[in-house]
């Protein structure tokens, strides 16, 4: 793994977006569909909205994969703990001394349809945006070029981070430590392993901040960007639409509510 | 105790086959170097000696023992491995608790623990920094520490990861003393490295690996004066060997003595 | 006028006891390329990091003595001035990777945007100093896919494409194979016959000896020996202070004490080895067994 991202690069539509686009229109799904009520509400905008842009970024198939992958343990025991457990309800059926509930059943499918809806508004926008293309649209946009420096490496290097853990249990394992076993044996594990870890990733920031330094990162001239992120007047009126849309809908709600 | 490598393949499990079919013996005793390109597979081998790697197919046997039969730390019994980097490794309040580590782990008795220390740091000329902390040496000693760790543990096989790389010549002298001792003392040493000339001067057997398989493996001598077939693996001759030749040497040298006996 | 002027330089780092450099002084004239050689802990890093101005604004510590490099000096001048003029690429190639760049051309590009390069000009300068390195092929790829060899090129390309007046490297050639090591070699000779100042740090001598006009031979903290490089590279004094030679060097010592080296002067190269050997009228061309 090079860095932590899912991105794949298609020649999309949607991918072509600005990525604050993506973003902003990421952040308004998510906060409209839990806004929203009704069970049926989040599968719809899944259907109606969701899969229908993962068409348009041809990232459909890895989309439902990954959502998938990631989502049905947690839908299952969803299911298996609310039905079961519900208290007090309308009775389905007996299986042994477990009595399943209706109520149990629509509160799972609400809750499923949620995380699913979360899930795949999420893993749509990481498939089609690639991190350091935010950061550059985010920076133009103004956020501090530092901040954006951190994210960004951050995503790269905990691989990094990864691999040399790995490399340090080897070591240490080559030297007889144990790392299986009881609860005593893998606590003695810890210093030789968490140790070199960390001196060894102190020693190398030190290093890293010299290769930056030496590459003009504190200038104190006007940063220039190599890649230009295209953006349109279309997209920033969207934009806007998108959030406008999102504070009336929370709006109404709240009145609806009270 | 001998090493035996049959019909090993090894792919990772990202699909790259790193390994194609090895298959060698190397006696107990024998001093072999390992040579070949970045990614040629030398490492992804070594790694499968001391159960680090567990073969796609095939095996590997460290005398009685399959690999796969028994844990890297078992393993630790008879196979040393000094990794390339010593700070990868070094987390001890000072260098004899550190070297202790090794020979502690493998459930010596404390007297042999006490021996092996002191033997050990005697070898690598750490006998006066028994009390230091490692990470306040320099980076020279650190290595010294590293390869004191492996030592303690006593093991009749030792692998070197590219032992010399970003060292110095009075640290690389070092080196080729500890090996010359264990030479002495009968042990097996296996080491990856670039220099070729440092292999020259303390290898009697080289192994050439290019793209996951042996492409040559022989006596020196014999090996280096190959310079077609060693180009192919992007290995240079060592620098006497080349001027062996180049003034028409009829043996192929590969150190200052065989060099001047030539002459 | 030297482009760089180091006169009693003497630094010693925060919280040490010894200076790590002791009353240096060491002029390099612009366009020449030296080398520096020495055993580890001699200071040939901290010589690399004060003529990158590292010393002392980046690692503060305490310093004496006038630095002057490609217009810099080190009380007026600040760390980010100095940079523009001065390049530094050191060993370890992994930690050069600004880790902010998906593909190598950004990567190499990340300097250029930081001190402020209009893009047409940027993008030009990135391909044209990539075939420089000989790395045009790996723009696509991601900086961390890279073998250590190709990761060295590209942290040194990343350098020079902010085209420094003073280039510093220090082991640039540590993980590379030999026709990489001659491929880089032959980049900076290139580039310092075009005006390019260098200081390299090497422990590879032969290549020391093709390609450098002057060696520098620090030991803890002092210069012991500064010249040409077949005059510094022979000398005796080296060997008594451990450090590494040259092979060829090393047994043409030894055979001209049993009086089979006839000519004066030691070799340091290859060359230089079969000439003075080629010279000895005692061994036949098929040469005796042992």
């Amino acid at each position: 793994m090079d860095s932590l991202s899912i991105y794949v690069a298609r020649a999309s539509g949607l991918h072509h977006l600005n990525p604050i686009t993506k973003f902003v229109l990421a952040l308004c799904l998510m906060i409209c569909g839990l806004a929203l009520p009704g069970m049926w509400t989040n599968y719809l905008i899944l259907l109606l909205i969701i899969v229908p842009l993962a068409i348009w970024g041809k990232v459909l198939s890895r989309l439902a994969q990954l959502v998938f992958n990631i989502s049905l343990p947690l839908v299952i025991s969803i299911f298996i703990i609310q039905t079961l457990f519900w208290g007090k309800g309308t009775p389905l059926f007996e299986i042994g001394p477990f009595v399943p509930k209706l109520e149990g059943i629509l509160f799972s499918i609400t809750s499923a349809g949620r995380l699913l809806f979360i899930m795949a508004d999420f893993i749509l926008f990481s498939l089609t945006t690639r991190p350091d293309m935010l950061m550059i649209s985010l920076k133009q946009a103004g956020l501090p070029g530092g901040l954006a420096y951190i994210i960004v490496t951050t995503l790269q290097l905990v691989p990094r981070f990864v691999t040399k853990a790995n490399t340090i249990l080897d070591a240490q394992r080559s030297r007889g430590l144990e790392t299986q076993g009881n609860i005593l044996v893998r606590a003695k594990a810890l210093l030789p392993l968490v140790l070199p870890l960390v001196i060894g990733s102190l020693l190398e920031v030190e290093e890293r901040a010299i290769a930056i330094e030496a590459r003009g990162f504190s200038s104190k001239k006007v940063e220039t960007s190599l890649i230009e992120i295209p953006d349109s007047k279309n997209q920033k009126i969207a934009r806007v639409f998108f959030v406008l849309s999102t504070i009336l809908l929370i709006a109404t709600r709240l009145i609806w509510l009270s | 105790m001998n090493i035996e490598i049959s019909n090993l393949h090894f792919t990772y499990p990202t699909g790259v086959t790193a390994l194609r079919g090895i298959a060698l013996t190397i006696e107990s005793g024998e001093q072999v170097a390992i040579v070949g390109q970045n990614g040629a597979g030398k490492t992804t081998l070594v790694k499968h000696l001391n159960g680090l790697l567990q073969p796609t197919s095939g095996y590997v046997r460290i005398g009685e023992w399959d690999t796969q039969a028994h844990s890297v730390a078992k393993l630790a019994r008879r196979v040393g491995y000094v990794f390339q980097n010593p700070d990868e490794q070094l987390f001890s309040k000072n260098v004899g608790t550190e070297v202790a580590f090794g020979p502690k782990n493998l459930g010596y008795s404390s007297e042999q623990v006490q021996a092996s220390v002191k033997d050990a740091l005697g070898m690598t000329e750490l006998s006066d920094k028994t009390e230091t902390n490692p990470y306040d040496l320099s980076p020279t000693w650190r290595k010294m520490v590293a390869l004191a760790s492996v030592i303690a543990m006593d093991t009749d096989i030792v692998i070197f990861d590219e032992p010399t790389t970003g060292q110095d010549a009075a640290n690389i002298a070092r080196i080729a003393n500890v090996i010359k001792v264990l030479r002495e003392r009968g042990k097996t040493v296996i080491t990856i490295t670039h220099d070729i000339d440092f292999c020259a001067e303390n290898f009697e057997r080289l192994i050439a690996m290019s793209h996951g398989q042996v492409l040559l493996d022989g006596k020196a001598n014999d090996i280096l004066g190959q310079a077609e077939i060693l180009a192919t693996t992007y290995v240079e001759p060592p620098q006497l060997t080349r001027l062996g030749k180049r003034l028409g040497f009829k043996e192929t040298v590969r150190n200052e003595q065989e060099f001047l006996a030539e002459l | 006028m030297a482009i760089v002027n180091l006169q009693n330089v003497t630094y010693k780092y925060p919280l040490t006891d010894s200076p790590a450099l002791q009353n240096i002084n060491l002029q390099v004239s612009e366009g020449e390329f030296v080398a520096v050689i020495g055993p580890n802990g001699a200071g040939k890093s901290t010589l690399c990091y004060t003529i990158a101005g590292f010393v002392p604004h980046f690692f503060k510590g305490e310093i004496t003595g006038t630095v002057e490099v490609a217009g810099n000096e080190s009380s007026k001048s600040s760390l980010h001035e100095w940079v523009l003029n001065v390049g530094l690429a050191f060993q370890n190639p992994f930690n050069q990777i600004s880790g902010a760049k998906y593909t190598v051309f950004e990567e190499i590009a990340f300097g250029l945007e930081n001190i402020g390069v209009p893009r047409d000009e940027m993008k030009s300068r990135v391909a044209d100093t990539m075939r420089l390195t000989g790395i045009s092929d790996l723009a696509d790829r991601s900086p961390y896919s890279l073998s250590g060899g190709q990761q060295q090129r590209v942290a040194l390309t990343s350098i020079l494409v902010m085209q420094p007046k003073v280039l510093v490297l220090d082991e640039p050639t540590s993980q590379m194979d030999p026709i990489g090591t001659r491929e880089v070699f032959g980049v900076i000779r290139t580039l310092a016959e075009k005006g390019m100042t260098v200081v390299m740090v090497e422990h590879k001598v032969e290549w020391i000896a093709n390609f450098a006009d002057r060696v520098i031979a620090l030991h803890e903290g002092k210069i012991l020996l500064e010249g040409k490089p077949d005059e510094v590279l022979t000398s005796d004094l080296l060997t008594d202070k451990g450090f590494g030679i040259s092979r060829y060097t090393s047994v043409a010592r030894k055979a001209k004490e049993l009086g089979l080296w006839k000519k004066d002067r030691l070799p340091v190269t290859l060359d230089e080895a079969v000439e003075g050997f080629t010279l000895t009228p005692n061994p036949s061309p098929e040469g005796r067994g042992g």
